[in-house]
């Protein structure tokens, strides 16, 4: 829902660790005071590793989404759906508050020094573990028995089309993930700072898959989800509540193996290091910046919860689909970007880390433009292809999801740039900028949500939202592009915007070319039937045209696209 | 934006050309002992042909290692060799130069500006033939630039404009070593003044039995030689002149070479040199911290004198006036600053407009989607199939059932706003009013619940609706179970009008879940009251629910 932004950790290295078990590691050593650290003698090929972390996240990116949409079969796009996403959003919440930005910003740091202690980082991993599960479970106990008032925070009933019961039902049944998602993100930084990436990568796969049993076994129980009265005895809602808390329990059960392979021995060690506070600034802006995203979510949330059922459940499923190019486009083309440019910005090479920034917008533009474009006419044949089965076939929230899709694609360009430019500030050890950025966004986007219940009937709140939250994304790669530039000088934006105006032309052949095709599919089909065909015809048909007349301008950022798409179809 | 350059272009102006026998600076004929340095010239191939020797910048006698231009045939680019030169049969001298090169590889994994990257290795069999003569060979990246030696030829350099070269090359040295590498700088002609301006280690490869504490030293040396033009380490190179030391043996600060350089800078050249006495710097994050915080306040005291103090100090401004430094002005970073602010707000201002246009598009587009749009229409299909027979009381009853609406003209319509209608007493349940329009038939807006029927507490109760433009009412259907209740459609020009000045459209019973009221004649209206005149329920509990108003125009 929120940008999940975590500030970019060391850059990753090789992860032979995590295909062969280092030596000695069967046996636990006698001595358990030091902690032997990896074997850097040789390090392992980083292409190849960050090939299969690759793929890892691509598969957890996919399934993830396709857990998600199962959910909407099952559930439809209406109230119990929307319960469920509110109250699922909560743990992440806490979490995030409570550990999220400074895990990445200190913890990770921290860890990778610590292996020079003499004891090779045992004490300080141990004071960590120590000090953050004791604060987790803590906080996990705290939320669970304050969940109504967390729904109360992010459910407007005034208007009582959402069911706050059902929520908070939910809520006591999913908040306990606070606590296994800070087991899993901390076991997985203390990996990772071990050069083991491989579990770490394949355990959010874990998890969506348990969940895709889960919501298989709550098609099979028989019965329905009662609203009124809202029992939390009643068995599906047990069986979604406990069955997705198992999902990440297992997510972060997979890490310790890998953990205990390592050598390591967990022992209660109480005490803050000292080297932690030397962060505490940098931390505070971090935090600051998940405090402000979170208004803005809330906000949200409120008026989706105050407009028409399903709301929630649309604007959910249609930010991840619109999220979705990006994921596949962050991880298989930026990840060999992005440790370049926090390279450039540690030596202070601001030229080089221009260059970098440029660069990267640039292939942005010409590889997520078409698919904006194309995403902005088949919208609504998506939202119906994906979610119009089962009970999501109830209602004209399918078809609503797939507008508010179609509405906000102009977005996906601007969002990627502000991840983009997010990342170029921390790499400069900025975490001001970027709060007081999203601050910015969050002060504009507040105000447009509570417009749109004024302007806009009950039902087409969520497409509002979703527009909305585009535009603030606009806002925020703007505001990202001139702070840059006071910061650094001239950034050849000249260059990135020819690159943007072609690109738009090219686009807007696609999207002729992409309706036309969408008059010939036959209107007498059902409407699922045509709902696929549109979507495939008009995609295949409105990217080709894009991407060829891209090709036919002679874009040299267009270059590492085709080279990989062809380097596939010779394998293939 | 543009660099206020005196000094550094006249001597950046002087770039070396390729061949330019610079062994007359080099001092290299006259402290070359080594018989096997002949097969070392310009022309000559060294690692198995692959490097062809363009010039020789220096020797570092220390390790017989020999500081060259070089050009590699196979990638055609240029690069700098240090090669160490020695022989084989030596063991010593060997085994030291196996040191070295691990040294060199170890620092191969180092990035940094003002280090040039070890792009290669060579050992003696691995590379290099052993007909050579030679021990080894460290291949970095070619920079372009100054020699150091060349530079303090035309004398020392101004004390700030000293700070300035020094300070990235200490950050390089300072981040070395936090990564316990040893860069191995200690050599005036292992390091270059670069095209950026500042000093760059161009040719790595440290000393066998080199240390961090070397690396500091080094950074002392090279202020000292900048400012003063000596160097105070032992083997500098020849045409270097070593720094004057007084009776003691000690070192002579620079301050008293050169009067006008600041104590501070004096202090921290002397200090970090010296090996002994107290209050001396021995690590690199102290060197960086005390020359940051003096390059600092140079160049404020610079700036100064730039903005037109020109009574301040005149003899000690350089020479055209201008201050040499590698930042962008400070008058430039806040101008764009400010430019930004206004950008920001006229983006903030642009975004918050085409927002407005966003959202009224959206709901000027989907009103006709939702008057034709299948939502409304699915929720009510299935209460109105086994109510079709009710139709010859309410007429057009059925227009909802989207199948075969009975009387095609007439269509839905949406009004924008809905809110409590209590002319006289408090309003009932205004909270729950959207509920009777939200398309949804299981939610719903109740009356209070009243002891009395109607018109005892009140003459009556209701909701006021606002349309978004005036539209031709023709019929209402009321969704209740409250059967028995009373319902007259009213209008008026405002929507909290007193009862007396609204005017009664048409009426009708609730007496099955679907009632149509039929309008007496259609009548074009935007604030529509539906006014309850009498209530459903038991005695004594008298309330109405309405789960859901339909209002209809003609086409």
């Amino acid at each position: 829902m929120l940008p999940r932004v975590a500030p970019p950790g060391p850059p990753g290295r090789g992860d032979a660790a995590a295909e062969q078990p280092s030596p000695g590691a069967g046996e636990a050593p006698g001595d358990a005071d030091r902690w032997e650290t990896p074997d850097q003698a040789e390090p392992p090929s980083l292409a190849r590793s960050a090939g299969t972390i690759a793929i890892a996240s691509l598969i957890s990116r996919i399934t993830g989404f396709a857990w998600k949409v199962m959910l909407v079969w099952v559930l439809g796009i209406g109230v119990a759906n929307d319960s469920f996403n509110v109250a699922n959003t909560l743990p992440n919440i806490v979490y995030e508050l409570l550990l999220g930005g400074v895990l990445a910003s200190i913890v990770v740091p921290l860890l990778v020094r610590s292996q020079d202690d003499p004891d090779g980082g045992l004490a300080y991993t141990q004071r960590l573990l120590t000090v953050a599960l004791t604060t987790l479970a803590a906080a996990t106990v705290i939320a669970v028995v304050t969940a109504p008032a967390f729904t109360a925070i992010y459910v407007d009933s005034s208007t009582d089309r959402a069911n706050s019961e059902l929520t908070t039902a939910f809520a006591y049944l999913l908040l306990p993930q606070v606590f296994f998602y800070g087991v899993f993100a901390l076991l997985m930084a203390i990996l990772n700072a071990r050069n083991v990436f491989g579990p770490p990568a394949w355990a959010p796969v874990v998890n969506n898959l348990v969940i895709m049993t889960t919501i298989g076994v709550y098609a099979l129980v028989p019965g329905q989800i009662s609203l009124d009265p809202v029992s939390m005895g009643d068995a599906k809602i047990l069986t979604l509540g406990v069955g997705v808390t198992i999902g990440i329990v297992a997510q972060a059960a997979m890490l310790l193996p890998p953990l205990l392979r390592s050598g390591f021995r967990f022992r209660w060690r109480w005490g803050i290091d000292e080297r932690m506070k030397e962060f505490g600034t940098l931390a505070a802006w971090i935090v600051g910046y998940v405090l402000v995203s979170q208004l803005g979510y809330i906000v949200t949330t409120r008026v989706l919860t105050a407009g028409a059922p399903g709301g929630m459940t649309a604007y959910y499923n249609a930010w991840l689909l619109f999220q979705l190019p990006y994921g596949v486009l962050g991880v298989s083309l930026l990840t060999a970007i992005m440790p370049r440019m926090s390279r450039a910005a540690a030596d202070g090479d601001d030229h080089g880390l221009i260059g970098h920034l440029s660069y990267a917008s640039r292939i942005s533009t010409v590889t997520l433009l078409p698919i904006a474009a194309v995403m902005t006419v088949v919208g609504s044949s998506a939202g119906i292809a994906l979610y119009s089965i089962g009970q999501g076939a109830e209602g004209a929230g399918a078809e609503r999801l797939g507008q508010a899709l179609a509405i906000s694609a102009f977005g996906l360009l601007p969002y990627a740039l502000v991840m983009l430019q997010l990342r170029v500030f921390y790499a400069l050890k900025d975490a001001r900028t970027p709060t007081l950025i999203m601050l910015v966004m969050t002060a504009v986007k507040v105000p447009l949500l509570y417009l749109c219940p004024v302007l806009l009937a009950p039902h087409q709140i969520v497409l509002g939202a979703m527009l909305v939250n585009s535009l603030t994304f606009v806002v925020g790669a703007f505001l990202g592009q001139v702070w840059l530039w006071a910061r650094l000088g001239n950034l050849r934006s000249r260059r990135v915007l020819g690159v943007i105006i072609f690109t738009v032309a090219a686009c807007a052949l696609g999207v002729v070319a992409a309706v036309g095709a969408g008059m010939l599919v036959p209107g007498t089909l059902p409407e699922i039937v045509e709902a696929w065909i549109s979507l495939l015809v008009q995609s295949i048909v409105g990217l080709g045209v894009s991407f060829g007349a891209l090709a036919a301008l002679g874009l040299e950022e267009l270059k590492p696209v085709t080279s990989r798409v062809s380097a596939l179809v010779r394998r293939g | 934006m543009t660099d206020v350059r005196s000094e550094g272009d006249s001597v950046g102006g002087r770039e070396i050309a390729v061949n330019d026998g610079r062994s007359e600076h080099g001092g290299v004929p006259r402290t070359s002992i080594r018989a096997s340095r002949g097969a070392l010239a310009p022309g000559g191939v060294v690692g198995d042909g692959r490097y062809r020797l363009l010039a020789q910048l220096g020797v570092d006698e220390r390790v017989g290692a020999h500081l060259w231009r070089a050009r590699d045939g196979q990638l055609r680019r240029d690069v700098a060799l240090t090669v160490l030169v020695g022989d084989p049969a030596d063991v010593t001298a060997a085994r030291g130069a196996q040191r070295t090169l691990e040294r060199a590889a170890h620092a191969s994994q180092f990035g940094h500006r003002n280090v040039a990257r070890v792009l290669d290795v060579l050992s003696l069999g691995d590379g290099i033939a052993s007909t050579e003569g030679l021990l080894g060979i460290v291949v970095a990246e070619w920079t372009k630039g100054t020699d150091l030696v060349d530079m303090i030829g035309d004398g020392p350099v101004a004390p700030a404009t000293a700070c300035r070269m020094l300070e990235p090359l200490a950050e390089a040295v300072d981040r070395a070593h936090n990564q316990g590498l040893v860069l191995g700088i200690d050599h005036p002609q292992r390091v270059r003044r670069s095209p950026d301006g500042t000093v760059r280690l161009v040719f790595p490869g440290p000393l066998p039995n080199g240390t961090l504490r070397d690396d500091v030293k080094a950074l002392g040396a090279y202020l000292y030689l900048l400012l003063t033009g000596y160097w105070p380490l032992e083997h500098g190179p020849a045409a270097i002149p070593a720094a004057p030391t007084g009776k003691d043996g000690a070192l002579q600060p620079p301050q008293s070479l050169r009067p006008e350089v600041p104590k501070e800078l004096s202090a921290l050249a002397a200090r970090t040199v010296e090996d002994s006495g107290g209050g001396g710097v021995r690590t690199s994050a102290a060197f960086l911290r005390v020359l940051s915080q003096i390059a600092q306040d140079e160049e404020h005291k610079a700036y100064l004198r730039r903005t037109g103090a020109e009574t301040e100090q005149p003899g000690y401004t350089e020479a055209d006036g201008t201050v040499w430094t590698t930042r962008r002005p400070v008058t430039d970073a806040g101008q764009r600053k400010k430019l930004a602010f206004g950008a920001t707000v006229l983006v903030v201002a642009a975004v918050g407009i085409i927002a407005w246009i966003g959202l009224s598009l959206i709901s000027f587009f989907s009103d006709e989607d939702a008057a034709i749009g299948p939502d409304f229409n699915v929720a009510e299909t299935t209460q109105q199939d086994d109510e079709d027979e009710d139709s010859d009381e309410t007429g057009e009853g059925n227009a909802g059932s989207g199948q075969e609406p009975p009387e095609p003209s007439l269509v839905e319509i949406d009004p924008g706003h809905v809110q409590g209608y209590n002319p006289k007493g408090t309003g009932d349940h205004p909270d729950r009013a959207p509920n009777a329009i939200d398309g949804n038939p299981d939610t719903s807006w109740v009356t209070s619940q009243y002891k009395q029927q109607l018109p005892a507490l009140k003459p009556g109760t209701g909701l006021s609706l606002t349309f978004e433009e005036p539209v031709e009412l023709h019929k209402v259907d009321v969704l209740s179970e409250s059967t028995g209740t009373e319902i007259e459609v009213r209008t008026a020009d405002h929507p909290n009008s007193y009862l007396d000045s609204t005017e009664v459209l048409g009426s009708g019973e609730v007496t099955e879940r679907e009632t149509g009221i039929e309008l007496d004649e259609p009548t074009t209206v935007t604030y529509v009251m539906i006014w309850i005149t009498k209530l459903g329920g038991p005695d004594g509990a008298f309330e109405s629910e309405i789960n859901e108003l339909t209002f209809y125009t003609s086409e």
